[in-house]
């Protein structure tokens, strides 16, 4: 099977400060990725370099099994995209901004309409469907930017920690949308630090750390290395094993008293 | 097929500047640009600038939020008024001379004050994370942006225009009426592409902090150029003849470089004939308008892909200074406000969107005094010195930049941090609006009034000093009483939007009646009246000392 994303040898400084080393792997259609690390380890960037929001310094993307290069913007009408940060044009309400996203996607006005309004009740906020986006909650917001995301049935989606700010019944209404979504076909690249949901949906797990892949597999084959959960292979990746001594400093910081050498 | 997102179809309801662009909609084609998907941005733009953002809870912002009304439009008919004074050229029946003081007029308006507030537009990233991650090309996403500030240009172009246009009509006939109507129009857009090839340029070179530092710098080398401009236009015309005010033109090879000149050539021609000069002036304009045309079209695609860069993450620490640490001490007695003065302070060092407001009406404030002393030196008769009274007036220059330090603390990029505000354990409203006066105060405008200050002492001696620090005091006394008259919401806890460019600018123009009145005030009673110096100082040392320790309370309770 051709990969629908394969990504080799991605590189991107900002500031003359390395970001992504080197970084590569492939992506099949209808697969369930979880894109994972620490904060600052180039996730986001690789997203933002996929989608032709900031260019690559080096390296190859091929997308639907051509170069990137090689497409006018008509490629991102496949590509469903939720942003990190729940940014959206607050003095719209989600009704406008819908319609707008839809617009740029070149779908009907009708048909936007209705698919707007029965996701928006499906995610529990049909009533807020005229409402400025100002007065939404940030999980209001984040089920707004999913919906934008799927408006177009895209093909690949490039969720970017599409959980924040959801309460829990909303978070089960996404894992089993993600699901459901696989089982249509889409593939499904989402960056998340919840590792619980990670482990639980992903089909494969990429753990970036410092701009570098250090882990590419299923969960049950990766977690042979680490022999635990998720979240502790990812500890042992990232070569983190200090919490407790880091809660025990940040404590003493808050009560104006000096840390003890460990 | 275009949809109709807003209610704007073509219909009765399509906005004027809708159905302009779709006259000309061939040349957005033409140039590669999405025009459907660039009409719907710009028109999401507009509606966006016409509502304001609600305001936060516990702050009152004055406005309401349902409020649908763009403020720039419906304040445009003050420039209009103020721009009167230009018809005073229709005295001079010198067309070069009338035009070269209208088109130089017009530039320096717009690029000294009015651009620098669109910068944030130009400049904005957001756009590239919603809307770039659609089907939408960086041309269009580009073009949409230069498209809503250049429908902000036109008409404050227009509105300063209108009437000298008018006045064109009836006294130099319709052909220089229409040529006055289409050239104006052109120099708003030569603003908009010369500030869009600087950006591109910028852009490209740089990156991280120090990009953001030059895009500011770039601003004040933009307003400094413009005023030098003004002054060496202002030199190549003489009064020859005060009683028929007879002008007299002296243009030299020098002069050609004066992009406004060029603008002049075709009125030139139009009253005394074709020569060389105008000819070649006019063969300027043209090529110039090609050339920025084609570097228009050439890189408004690069500047989106090149603004991520501002987004950068950047490691610079920022340290506080000698000066805002001593200042804080022996300013702020309240440990809140001294705390709320820190952050002003540090806010407005870090954030360029203030920068970019603010610098080149700085750089504007410190120019035109030098300008006006250079002027003053070389105007009086030679071998006589000049009175030093004459050089009295410059540092009030300095309280010109108040209504647009006013204006510019109300905005913040990040004005969605502000809920900190609330948490406070006492009322923190009246000392954060002190604290903010105060860091103002000390970091914008006593080294701004000092530069100026020892310029006029050079010239009139240590006899002046007093004086000179009457000034200062005069200084800080207005800031208090025009942060209090403007100063609605919270400092720096209020969105910018487009709409609002024109605050600062139009603060400026007002301010200069009053300005001027209380100079002459100041200067006369302080020259004439005996121990005038020495009872302004005590009332205004007392006036200082009110506001600095009581002031702001009781509007902010």
């Amino acid at each position: 099977m051709e990969p629908i994303l394969e990504i080799s040898h991605l590189t991107k400084q900002f500031d003359g400060k390395p970001v992504l080393k080197e970084v590569s792997f492939s992506v099949n259609p209808g697969e369930i990725i979880g894109y994972i690390g620490p904060n600052g380890a180039g996730k986001s960037t690789t997203v933002k370099i996929i989608l032709g929001m900031i260019d690559k310094d080096g390296g190859d993307i091929r997308l639907f099994g051509q170069p990137i290069e090689n497409y006018d913007v008509s490629y991102k009408a496949r590509i469903g995209y939720v942003p990190e940060n729940a940014d959206l044009y607050e003095t719209l309400t989600a009704k406008e901004y819908l319609l707008f996203i839809g617009e740029l996607y070149g779908l009907e006005e009708e048909e936007v309409l209705k698919k707007s309004e029965q996701m928006m009740d499906a995610l529990g906020i049909k009533d807020s469907f005229n409402g400025r986006l100002a007065s939404f909650s940030k999980g209001m917001r984040q089920k707004v930017l999913i919906i934008s995301s799927l408006l177009h049935d895209p093909d690949i989606l490039f969720w970017d920690e599409p959980l924040n700010g959801l309460d829990a019944n909303s978070v089960q209404v996404i894992k089993e949308l993600l699901w459901k979504l696989k089982m249509d076909g889409k593939t499904i690249f989402y960056s998340s630090h919840v590792m619980d949901t990670v482990e639980k949906l992903s089909d494969r797990i990429l753990i970036l750390n410092d701009g570098e892949v250090v882990a590419n597999g299923p969960f049950e084959e990766l977690k042979e290395e680490a022999d635990g959960t998720l979240e502790q292979l990812f500890n042992t990746l990232t070569g983190f094993d200090q919490h407790a001594a880091l809660a025990e400093q940040f404590l003493l910081a808050m009560k104006g008293e000096e840390a003890h050498d460990a | 097929m275009m949809r109709d997102v807003l209610g704007l179809k073509k219909s009765e309801k399509t906005p004027i500047y809708l159905r302009l662009l779709d006259l000309i909609s061939f040349i957005y084609t033409r140039s590669g640009v999405n025009y459907p998907q660039m009409r719907s941005i710009l028109a999401l733009k507009m509606t966006m600038d016409g509502r304001k953002d609600s305001a936060l809870p516990g702050f009152e912002s004055g406005r309401r939020s349902d409020e649908e009304k763009n403020q720039f439009f419906s304040s445009l008919w003050v420039y209009t008024l103020i721009s009167l004074f230009l018809l005073f050229l229709f005295a001079y029946d010198n067309w070069v001379f009338q035009y070269t003081t209208y088109f130089s007029f017009l530039f320096i308006m717009t690029f000294s004050t009015l651009l620098a507030n669109f910068s944030n537009i130009l400049l904005d990233t957001k756009d590239a994370i919603l809307i770039g991650t659609k089907p939408v090309d960086r041309k269009t996403l580009g073009a949409a942006k230069a498209t809503h500030v250049g429908i902000y240009l036109l008409s404050f172009t227009l509105a300063i225009g209108l009437p000298v246009i008018l006045f064109t009509f009836y006294f130099n006939g319709i052909v220089a009426g229409i040529l006055v109507f289409l050239l104006s129009l052109l120099a708003s857009l030569w603003c908009l592409g010369l500030t869009l090839f600087v950006y591109a340029t910028i852009l490209k070179q740089f990156d991280g902090e120090r990009l953001k530092n030059i895009i500011a710098y770039s601003q004040i080398s933009l307003s400094v150029f413009m005023v030098l401009g003004y002054y060496l236009v202002g030199q190549i015309f003489q009064v020859i003849d005060p009683e028929t005010l007879l002008v007299e033109m002296n243009l030299s090879v020098a002069h050609v470089l004066l992009f406004p000149m060029w603008f002049v050539a075709p009125f030139g021609m139009l009253q005394e004939g074709v020569t060389a000069t105008y000819l070649a002036y006019t063969a300027l304009l043209l090529a110039g308008t090609v050339f920025l045309a084609l570097l228009f079209n050439w890189n408004t695609d690069k500047i989106e892909s090149n603004l991520q860069k501002m987004d950068s993450s950047s490691t610079k620490r920022t340290k506080r200074s000698a000066i805002e640490r001593t200042a804080a001490k022996l300013f702020c007695l309240d440990p809140l406000e001294k705390a709320y003065f820190h952050f002003g302070w540090q806010i407005t060092k870090t954030e360029r969107e203030f920068k970019t407001r603010l610098y080149p009406s700085i750089a504007s404030a410190l120019v035109f005094p030098i300008v006006m002393t250079y002027t003053t030196l070389t105007s009086g008769e030679p071998g006589v010195a000049q009175s030093p009274v004459t050089f009295l007036y410059l540092p009030y220059f300095t309280m010109l930049l108040i209504p647009v330090l006013a204006v510019s603390i109300q905005f913040s990029k990040n004005y969605k941090g502000n809920w900190v505000f609330n948490l406070t354990p006492n009322d923190s409203k009246a000392p954060f609006m002190r604290a903010v006066a105060k860091a103002m105060l000390i970091k914008i405008l006593v080294p701004l009034y000092t530069v100026v200050a020892i310029l006029v002492l050079y010239f009139t001696g240590f006899s002046y000093s007093l004086q000179l620090i009457n000034g200062l005091l005069l200084t800080s006394v207005i800031l208090y009483v025009e942060m209090k008259r403007s100063v609605t919401a919270l400092p720096f806890s209020r969105k910018y939007s487009a709409s609002e460019a024109n605050m600062g600018c139009m603060g400026t123009l007002i301010f200069f009646i009053p300005v001027f009145v209380i100079s002459v005030i100041m200067i006369v009673s302080q020259l004439f009246v005996p121990f005038a110096e020495w009872a302004i100082l005590l009332i205004l040392l007392g006036l200082n000392g009110w506001w600095m320790t009581k002031g702001f309370t009781r509007k902010t309770k």
